[in-house]
């Protein structure tokens, strides 16, 4: 068997021989039964390839990958670098803030009547007062950083704006919600913490993508 | 494209879960993962390389995986990214042992001297023994196609050939692993 199909069958056994070539290899196989015989034992060595276990090696050898990677020492994790990307980091931070913050208001809702009684007499014995002073140079500020983020937008990818814009658009509906729902109950000290603390997530959100954005210049 | 990876105690939700910790620095997350993936590793390293290499580099290529671990995005298997990092691994070890020289054989009978096949239940390691003994290229190239899973393309991209020269050794491998089976 040293014929011109002789290295043609591993290409015929991979299906890779045009449909020509194919259809006049089959021609010749019908008439050569040792390249019958060659395809079949290719086919054998195939299978044979693709049904070969793994093995473990015969000692462990993690002890040696952790004494040069120093497991079980302590790591300092800002020698590290993550693997999330901004988006990424950016929408769980979001998704984080909002979802305890919310989730706590939308329970506290909930369970208004003895919820607020909680309220009303911790800040009767104590006098409290709300921590979280909103004022109008915070909303400056905002619009300042919202600002500086439209004119560097254009240094960051497509994916982190797409990111950044629908994170913003949340906070700000959560910082809408908040303020309809002070106006119909001003003196809830839980309403105010939320809506100054998600206040500064945005002014935080801001200062870290225009960070990023001036970095990638 | 590679072979499916086998992830066979960990679910990929898990890996991918792991494979975060490991890149934020928890080794025993990284652990995790070695134990997963080791088996794939060494048997992949053993069969493109020497045998008594397998073990230094099968450490080599999970010490790189953790130094990695910044570069892999999820984009695809952790199994699939640890493997392709293995395959790079192997391939430049064996760039600088210099054993690429002669890796085109294409000798009529590469397997000569091979002992021969033994009808027991060890009879994949004679197999195995007979992919040893390939010469270099045929080796490689047989181990990545066939067993591994990649294309020829991407071989040719790995081993810097073209695709043409892939599907060569390929085929003297197969031919020569055919008549080892025949004896």
């Amino acid at each position: 068997m040293n014929d011109q199909w002789t290295d043609r069958l591993s290409e015929y056994v991979d299906g890779e021989l045009a449909n020509g070539e194919r259809v006049a290899l089959e021609a010749h196989l019908a008439t050569c039964a040792p390249c019958r015989g060659a395809v079949a034992e290719l086919r054998q060595v195939v299978a044979r390839a693709r049904s070969l276990e793994d093995r473990a090696p015969q000692t462990d050898l993690w002890s040696g990958v952790a004494k040069r990677i120093g497991a079980g020492q302590v790591v300092d994790i800002r020698s590290r670098r993550f693997s999330f990307n901004v988006p990424q980091l950016i929408a769980a931070c979001i998704a984080l803030v909002l979802l305890s913050g919310g989730g706590t208001w939308v329970a506290l809702h909930k369970t208004s009547v003895a919820t607020d009684t909680t309220f009303t007499s911790q800040a009767d014995s104590t006098k409290w007062v709300p921590v979280a002073v909103w004022s109008g140079r915070t909303d400056a500020a905002i619009a300042d950083l919202q600002e500086a983020l439209r004119r560097n937008e254009s240094r960051l990818d497509t994916s982190t704006v797409r990111v950044v814009r629908e994170n913003l658009a949340l906070i700000d509906r959560a910082i809408a919600q908040a303020r309809t729902a002070l106006a119909a109950d001003s003196g809830n000290a839980y309403l105010n913490l939320h809506l100054a603390d998600t206040m500064r997530r945005k002014l935080e959100l801001l200062r870290r993508v225009n960070a990023i954005a001036s970095a990638q210049s | 494209m590679p072979r499916q990876v086998l992830e066979v105690t960990l679910t990929a939700d898990s890996v991918a879960a792991d494979a975060a910790l490991a890149a934020s620095g928890d080794a025993s997350a990284f652990e995790r993962l070695y134990r997963a993936h080791v088996n794939r590793v060494h048997s992949l390293v053993r069969r493109m390389l020497d045998a008594d290499e397998a073990d230094d580099l099968t450490q080599d290529v999970f010490v790189r995986a953790w130094d990695k671990l910044s570069t892999f995005r999820g984009e695809s298997a952790f199994g699939t990214w640890l493997h392709r990092l293995a395959v790079n691994v192997v391939l430049a070890r064996r760039k600088t042992l210099g054993v690429e020289r002669g890796r085109f054989h294409s000798g009529e009978d590469p397997l000569e001297g091979v002992s021969g096949r033994r009808e027991t239940p060890e009879i994949s390691m004679d197999f195995e023994e007979a992919l040893a003994n390939l010469p270099d290229g045929a080796r490689q190239v047989f181990v990545l196609h066939d067993v591994e899973g990649y294309r020829h393309e991407e071989i040719a991209q790995m081993l810097g050939v073209v695709p043409g020269t892939s599907k060569s050794q390929l085929h003297h491998a197969r031919m020569a692993l055919r008549r080892y089976l025949d004896r």
